[in-house]
């Protein structure tokens, strides 16, 4: 194309440097569009009012998009922008994201593989406010449990941790979510080493991923259950709600007034798939004393056996789990006298 | 967001595949940890069943790595595991839509896994699996999932046919065509059977009637595929059985030799073992009786019904929307089984009309339709418009040459199977296009003249009739044939058969002095013995006369044969269709041959094939007299009729067979005349020593010690030539005599034998 000699020079026009003078101010370039305008009044329509950086609720956003960040680093820092953002949350406003977003967001980053990560979270966690953690219980069970359950004995000692704080900011509602009793029972069972089946005549070896661990953490271990057998199987001091007593025309009023539990009805589970003996709900603390007869209470008596003969600080945290176990199970067995 | 990588601190703790690894070796020991990872894997199970479309690739650990370690070692703790494959069965089929395509795979792959180490049967993984294949959007899974069906189909299959399973998924196969005709899933039962067909699995009739269904369902894919079939089907198990046949080629021989002289290890141990038994079981297989196996076409429960419905749902139904060529398809089908089992669909001829013209899209595959359709049982008068149609349209002198030629040769396809559908007006005229200038017409018109010559000679002008034909008219051996009538079976060449057996029962009594006829009853009852004892072995000719000798067990010479001494006169008499006592009376015999065909069929029938089985030896030997006299040149007319018939109908009639001939008219190209000149000759020239090299490389003999020595490397034979040059005199002419001894008594260990 273009073999003439006018349309060679036209074309070299196009790619000719233009010359830059002094004082004369850039040219513009052939294709340059003219898009100045004129008008009488201008009207924006979304007018952002800070002027140079983006409001707390947009940043603690973006920041929770960014806990699925392929560096730990990053996880990390959003972690901790999050916690300051909550710090300093000022009482009585409500927090930047509500905690209703921030956890489903943050409970996947229990079983992160980074030691900074888990630490900054539990962090986060602590400081999370304590109303709001029952409603999400279960799911934060869930991941704990996985924790427990996990190969690596880091994570598997700081899901500890984590159930410490879970226990400490709604321990009813954990005990008491569907497969939170059996299921984080036969979990310490199988952390601590003390289950009952495995009933060889055989020296057991020492387990693969040390599940039986140093003492330090068995004696970790062994808090935890304390803490855990206590919410379950220790009756609250809390005394029933107490309408003047006598309310002549109304008995039991107690019973029939509104639960103060989310999700009141979970029990009967009506719309998830059917449970077995494992996953379900045991709200009263009689059922959980008759599970934990049933299921975990030879094996833990044994299993104290073996590590008060250890002494120490193991053989300490093994009396006073014993001390546990027999402040709660003391009436269940009176029962069970009564009853013959 | 892929995997993240991996610390090496956390692979120690974390490492799956190091705890499978020891659980496996000693499931007792590690069941605690094993326990750890089952809660694990339940708790990752129900975190997942909240949101099944997420990922979980964030951990270290994924419930996809748990799935795969559970499956491999479940088998070690059945106990613990019992619920295992239930929880996988339900999440693939509850949710594979949403899944992830790595862990949807890796469920997968690990029902496969537990049904291989016999976890889960067959009848519970086909069962999971078939319903996902039908569902799912997904193509890749679908294809895996197919492979995995198939394969597993295969497997359950290879000891022994696992008739339990097969019937199962048979009747859910037929279930998922019969439930919803409309529905395209139908495809998968069609793909499912025709691969199992193709590898012999499946050879019954439950397998057709699936495809039955197929082809009467409504949606075109499934119908194409049900009719394709039926109409490809058993060639391409044929095909595939001839595949499988020579896959490797195993030299035992050398594999042995290599095996004495290379390194010993285990691996060249068992390499050897596994060709040893890969000779072993190729010889049993080579041994083995052909396995039976009928066509699709004739395990047809109900042909003539399959065959109407089919006409009339899907070709003359004018609500059936099929494209052209699946239409085409069925026809096909249905002319195949009108011409194979001479079933009577009298609407199919007259459908034809209609499409019979040079301007209809592929009208050459109409014309082997209509061809394929005929019998000898179709009413000529129903034929007769058909034909007038095609030579009004085909064959005239404006038409094109090609279109002539195809013409011609669909109404010769059409009058081999129904000759009398032809009048001799019509005939007459055709015929003379025989002396058309283009080739192709030319042919086809001699080969309508050479079919009437010998099916129907008096349609035909006298001066076209021919020589054979017209002695035969004037004889009467040749006459038309009425519609319906049919010839009655015979065996070809048996009287080859009987008289060389009688030729070899005189000679063995001659060789024992015995009378030529008369035979005693042990003897023939050894010679019965005889007959079943060598029931497989080629007798392979007239000179061995101690295996065949069959001695007739005709009764009447018994009767006929007086206690006479003197043999000769009685045996003549006696032998009325046997064998002749001396070669001129052999060409004497063999010239009366064409009129004693002539006699009428009753004294034909031979008495071996009425008192006799014949043995596969016997069949083999009858086929090489047949092939030595060249009985085929002799064979009257109405066998080689027969004979082309016979191939016709089990073949069917394609679209090729119609165009050859005017294929012949064309002019071939410059390339490809070279092509066929060149044939598949060898490209490359090759030296005589090169083809005998190979040659014997082909044999599987080695080298000469002559070619090794010369083939030697220089640099290896240096020092042995220095050494030589320092050798006294008196060494020299030891080794020079020690030469010359060794060359005359042949080799160190001499020639001279043990």
């Amino acid at each position: 194309m273009g073999s003439s000699a006018k349309r060679k020079k036209e074309k070299k026009q196009d790619f000719q440097k233009q010359k830059l003078r002094v004082g004369k101010g850039k040219l513009k370039a052939a294709n340059a569009t003219d898009t100045s305008f004129k008008a009488k009044s201008i009207a924006l329509k979304q007018q952002s009012l800070s002027a140079n950086a983006p409001s707390v609720e947009a940043q603690c956003a973006h920041h929770l998009a960014l806990l699925n960040h392929k560096s730990d680093t990053q996880r990390r820092d959003s972690l901790a922008f999050l916690t300051t953002a909550i710090v300093n949350n000022a009482p009585g406003t409500p927090l930047p994201q509500p905690s209703s977003v921030i956890l489903p967001a943050v409970q996947r980053l229990v079983l992160d593989g980074s030691n900074k990560v888990r630490e900054q979270l539990l962090k986060l966690l602590q400081s999370l406010p304590k109303g709001d953690i029952a409603s999400h219980s279960d799911q934060l069970l869930l991941h704990t449990r996985a924790g427990m359950t996990h190969l690596a004995a880091e994570i598997r000692v700081f899901a500890l941790d984590v159930l410490e704080w879970l226990l400490g900011a709604a321990a009813d509602e954990v005990v008491s979510c569907a497969g939170g009793w059996v299921k984080m029972l036969k979990c310490f069972l199988g952390l601590l080493g003390w289950q009952t089946d495995t009933s060889g005549k055989w020296s057991t070896p020492k387990s693969f991923g040390k599940a039986g661990g140093d003492t330090k953490v068995q004696v970790k271990q062994m808090g935890a259950l304390a803490l855990f057998l206590k919410a379950g199987l220790v009756p609250l001091t809390v005394a029933p709600i107490d309408l003047s007593g006598n309310g002549f025309p109304l008995w039991q009023t107690e019973h029939h007034v509104l639960s103060q539990r989310s999700n009141a009805y979970a029990h009967l589970n009506l719309f998830g798939a059917p449970r077995d003996e494992e996953a379900e709900m045991y709200e009263d603390r009689e059922d959980r004393q008759r599970v934990f007869h049933e299921r975990a209470e030879l094996a833990i008596v044994a299993g104290l056996e073996q590590a008060t003969k250890g002494g120490g600080e193991l053989g300490r945290a093994a009396a006073h789990l014993r001390k546990i176990v027999k402040e709660g199970m003391a009436d269940y067995r009176g029962e069970e006298i009564a009853q013959q | 967001m892929g995997k993240r990588k991996v610390g090496a601190l956390e692979k120690v703790d974390a490492d799956l595949a190091n705890l499978q690894y020891k659980v496996r070796r000693d499931p007792a020991s590690y069941r605690d940890d094993f326990q750890n990872q089952y809660n694990q894997y339940e708790t990752f199970r129900e975190l997942f069943l909240q949101n099944p479309s997420t990922t979980d690739d964030g951990g270290i650990v994924s419930l996809r790595d748990l799935i795969d370690f559970i499956s491999h070692v479940a088998n070690c703790y059945p106990d613990l595991t019992a619920k295992f494959p239930d929880d996988l069965i339900q999440i693939i089929s509850l949710h594979h839509e949403v899944l992830e395509s790595e862990l949807r795979d890796k469920i997968v792959g690990s029902l496969v896994l537990l049904r291989n180490k016999d976890v889960i049967d067959s009848s519970t993984l086909l069962n999971t699996l078939f319903p996902i294949l039908v569902s799912t959007p997904s193509k890749s899974l679908r294809t895996l999932l197919f492979t995995k069906i198939l394969s597993d189909l295969r497997s359950s299959n290879v000891k022994a046919t696992n008739h339990k399973l097969n019937r199962t998924i048979q009747t859910v196969l037929y279930n998922l065509l019969t439930s919803d005709r409309a529905s395209p899933k139908g495809i998968w039962a069609v793909k499912i059977t025709r691969e199992l067909w193709k590898r012999q699995i499946w050879t019954d009739s439950k397998a057709v009637e699936i495809m039955k269904e197929a082809s009467l369902s409504d949606n075109e894919k499934v119908i194409t595929g049900g009719v394709r079939f039926f109409l490809g089907g058993d060639k391409e198990r044929e095909e595939m059985a001839d595949d499988t046949d020579d896959d490797e080629d195993v030299d035992i021989g050398k594999l042995r030799h290599q095996a004495e002289i290379n390194k010993k290890t285990k691996k060249k141990d068992r390499e050897l073992k596994r060709a040893a038994a890969t000779v072993k079981k190729r010889e049993k297989k080579k041994n083995a009786p052909h396995p039976l196996n009928f066509s699709a076409l004739h395990l047809l429960h109900d042909p003539q019904g399959f065959a109407e419905s089919l006409f009339s749902k899907h070709v003359q139904n004018s609500k059936a929307k099929l494209a052209l060529e699946s239409k085409i398809l069925v026809l096909q089908l249905v002319s195949r089984l009108v011409g194979l089992h001479k079933l009577t669909v009298i609407t199919l001829y007259s459908y034809f009309l209609k499409y019979l013209t040079p301007r209809q899209a592929s009208v050459t595959s109409f014309l082997a339709c209509l061809a394929q359709a005929t019998h000898n049982l179709v009413p000529p008068d129903v034929l007769e418009p058909l034909i007038q149609k095609i030579a009004n349209e085909f064959v005239s002198e404006a038409a094109a040459s090609e279109v002539a030629a195809a013409g011609l040769n669909a109404i010769r396809e059409i009058c081999v199977r129904q000759p009398l559908a032809m009048n001799d007006t019509l005939l007459q005229d055709l015929v003379m296009y025989r002396k058309s200038k283009d080739k192709g017409t030319m042919m086809a018109a001699k080969g309508l003249l050479s079919l009437y010559r010998e099916v129907g000679a008096e349609l035909l002008k006298k001066r076209d009739r021919g020589k054979d034909a017209a002695m035969g008219l004037r004889s009467g051996e040749m006459k038309e044939r009425r519609f319906g009538e049919e010839e009655t079976g015979e065996v070809e060449g048996i009287e080859l058969l009987e008289k060389l057996k009688d030729e070899e029962r005189r000679k063995k009594r001659e060789e024992l002095g015995l009378p030529l006829d008369a035979p005693t009853d042990d003897d023939e009852e050894e010679d019965e013995a005889d007959n079943w004892k060598n029931w497989d072995v080629e007798s392979d000719s007239s000179n061995d006369s101690d295996g065949w000798i069959n001695v007739e067990s005709d009764g009447e010479d018994i009767n006929i044969s007086d206690s006479d001494d003197d043999s000769k006169p009685p045996a003549k008499k006696a032998r009325l269709s046997s064998g002749p006592p001396d070669a001129a009376d052999a060409e004497k015999e063999n010239s009366t041959t064409p009129s004693k065909s002539a006699e009428p069929e009753a004294k034909k029938i031979s008495k071996l094939l009425t008192h006799h089985v014949l043995t596969p030896a016997d069949l083999k030997k009858l086929q090489e007299l047949k092939v030595q006299s060249s009985v085929t040149s002799q064979l009257s007319s109405f066998k080689k009729r027969q004979a082309l018939a016979a191939k016709h109908a089990d073949e069917g009639v394609s679209k090729d067979d119609i165009e050859a001939p005017a294929k012949l008219g064309k002019k071939m190209t410059r390339e490809e005349k070279i092509a066929g000149a060149k044939g598949d000759r060898e490209e490359h020239h090759k030296s005589t020593t090169a083809i005998r090299k190979e040659k014997k490389a082909a044999e599987g003999k080695s080298t000469t010690n002559k070619e090794k020595a010369r083939k030697k490397n220089f640099l290896m034979t240096l020092g042995k030539a220095k050494g030589k040059q320092k050798r006294s005199l008196v060494d020299v002419r030891r080794t020079l005599k020690g030469h010359i001894d060794r060359s005359k008594r042949g080799g160190k260990r001499g020639n001279k034998g043990m």
